[in-house]
């Protein structure tokens, strides 16, 4: 039922909407595939990156480069952000992955930061200060995203393959090595898991979304520039993790919803909304560690054996150790 | 089969040339003091350790030099001495890390609805009769180490390694070890069990190694252990003789 309303809401919602609203829809959805690659890489892999903005510039310069400058098919150009920005975090992490724990972590500042840099200074490709503008839509053949109606249900088709794939790979022994080196990295191994090579797989993964996520941006906007791609973007991306669970797929679809819709919808505390962002967040982490969805099912739990609902572990006589 | 095997950390002596052999359907007990060097031949054995000079066959191979996932791969399978369990999953993602392993060559895909008739029996033999989309958390410590043995047999070995599989069980888990060691052996693993309960040691394993500050003190069938002077000096004490 849930899915029903839900598709029916997907089909029918662009023509109840402005296209102010659709536009913010729209990059909502770019945003959340950005957090999904955070939600591969750190919530199921463990390994916190702050480079995802970085990749996601890649991808949307990569679009931006191959058709204002070199005119090459929008669709082309699309798969070349995919590829490219996987490839780049592949060939980083052979040399990042040899760091272990929060310094993986530290080294992806410098990720984002040497990709800024490079956005903002290598003016003869990227245009340097000014960016590049005039990107031509997205199309496929003679079907063009001119519109906000179409780009949204081009990005929702994407938002919908992405969080498919990202579903299987959670349910597959792939994704079972990535959680596995998340809880305990010297277990895996001893369970035949290659934690180099996984690690360096979920990199991949993720910096591909990304480059998906920047290709759509670049031809939704049709203007990149430096300032969008920045640590500070990456470290909102993991806020949003944060806020609504790293450890569930709905996790980044809660956290995203909420922290680019409600500032719409609260447009008159906008000088506060930076102090209401740090408030909300410090408490979250107090009250629910594992973010919305994760304190929602601890709730559920605690409700569920409160009324004595079943499927609890049967006691059997002698199992307990002490 | 380990070939004068040395580990120090430090100016501490872990194993000193320790040497022997496992065989297919046998038990080797490793026994001895704490810090005698009994983890950390298990640990040299599954690679989370590099040997310092020694070296480690298996199958006619040399591994010294392999990492240790694919030490798993060739089957050596291991358990700790406090249960290393993925915390943050469910029971079923738990399991299926140890059937990805043992189907590794099959290549598994998503994981299916149905949990297989033989595992659902070893499950049983082993107390684990749960709810499989329950918290790995949700088990009893007992259960948790019980849980670590059933997944070291579903990758399908030809070595298991027991760390202490015993330590903090009752007696009806310690019977369940059994059982679950019974198989192992049934499916033509070999097994090197150390291990602190002595009754465990001595009515399931064929030979026994015993060491002391990281060297072999003795080696023998479970009798002859409990009546070596050395063994009992080291680590049986006097009562045990008795």
């Amino acid at each position: 039922m849930i899915i029903i309303i839900a598709v029916g809401a997907a089909i029918f919602a662009p023509f109840a909407a402005s296209n102010y609203l659709l536009r913010v829809i729209n990059m909502t959805m770019i945003t959340y595939i950005c957090v999904v690659s955070l939600f591969v890489i750190f919530g199921m892999a463990g390994q916190i990156s702050f480079a995802q903005a970085g990749f996601w510039g890649v991808g949307a310069y990569i679009s931006a480069i191959l058709t204002v400058d070199l005119h090459v098919s929008p669709l082309l150009a699309f798969f070349a952000s995919a590829l490219g920005a996987a490839l780049l975090p592949a060939i980083l992490g052979i040399a990042l992955f040899r760091l272990h724990g929060h310094y993986f972590g530290f080294s992806t500042i410098g990720v984002v930061m040497i990709l800024n840099g490079l956005f903002q200074n290598w003016k003869p490709v990227t245009g340097g200060a000014d960016g590049i503008a005039n990107i031509p839509p997205f199309g496929i053949a003679s079907l063009t995203f001119n519109t906000e109606m179409s780009l949204f249900y081009l990005i929702l088709f994407m938002v919908t393959a992405i969080s498919v794939v990202t579903y299987l790979i959670h349910q597959s022994s792939l994704g079972r090595a990535f959680m596995a080196i998340r809880d305990n990295e010297i277990a895996a191994k001893c369970m035949g898991v290659n934690s180099y090579l996984t690690k360096i797989i979920a990199f991949t993964i993720s910096g591909c979304y990304c480059g998906i996520a920047g290709s759509l941006y670049a031809f939704m906007s049709s203007y990149v520039s430096a300032s969008s791609f920045t640590f500070p973007q990456s470290a909102l991306y993991l806020v949003m993790l944060m806020l609504g669970g790293y450890q569930t797929l709905p996790g980044p679809i809660v956290g995203t919803a909420l922290l680019m819709l409600l500032p719409e919808w609260f447009r008159f505390l906008q000088e506060y909304i930076l102090l209401i962002y740090g408030l909300g967040v410090m408490v979250l982490m107090v009250v629910m560690p594992d973010g919305l969805i994760g304190g929602g099912k601890k709730a559920y739990e605690f409700i569920r054996n409160k009324r004595g609902w079943t499927d609890a572990i049967p006691k059997q006589p002698g199992n307990d150790a002490g | 089969m380990l070939d004068k095997v040395c580990k120090r950390f430090g100016g501490v002596i872990a194993a000193d040339e320790v040497s022997f052999a496992l065989t297919s359907g046998r038990v080797r007990g490793l026994i001895g003091p704490n810090g005698s060097g009994k983890t950390t031949i298990l640990n040299v054995i599954s690679g989370i350790c590099e040997t310092d000079p020694g070296n480690i066959i298996f199958e006619g191979d040399s591994i010294t030099k392999e990492p240790s996932h694919m030490r798993a791969r060739r089957g050596i399978a291991r358990t700790f001495q406090h249960p290393r369990l993925l915390r943050r999953c469910d029971i079923k993602t738990n399991l299926f890390l140890g059937i990805d392993l043992g189907n590794m060559k099959k290549k598994s895909s998503v994981i299916s609805k149905k949990i297989d008739q033989s595992l659902e029996q070893l499950l049983e033999m082993a107390g684990l009769k749960v709810n499989m989309r329950d918290s790995i958390t949700s088990l009893s410590y007992g259960q948790q180490k019980l849980f670590e043995i059933v997944r070291a047999i579903l990758t399908k070995p030809k070595v298991v390694l027991l760390d202490e599989p015993a330590a903090g069980l009752n007696t009806k888990e310690m019977e369940r070890v059994k059982a679950l060691i019974d198989i192992a052996i049934k499916n033509n693993a070999a097994v090197l069990l150390v291990e602190h309960s002595m009754d465990l040691v001595m009515n399931l394993c064929d030979i026994i190694t015993v060491l002391n500050f990281g060297r072999v003190i003795a080696e023998g069938i479970p009798a002859e252990i409990q009546n070596n002077e050395a063994v009992i000096e080291a680590y049986l004490g006097k009562g045990r003789h008795a």
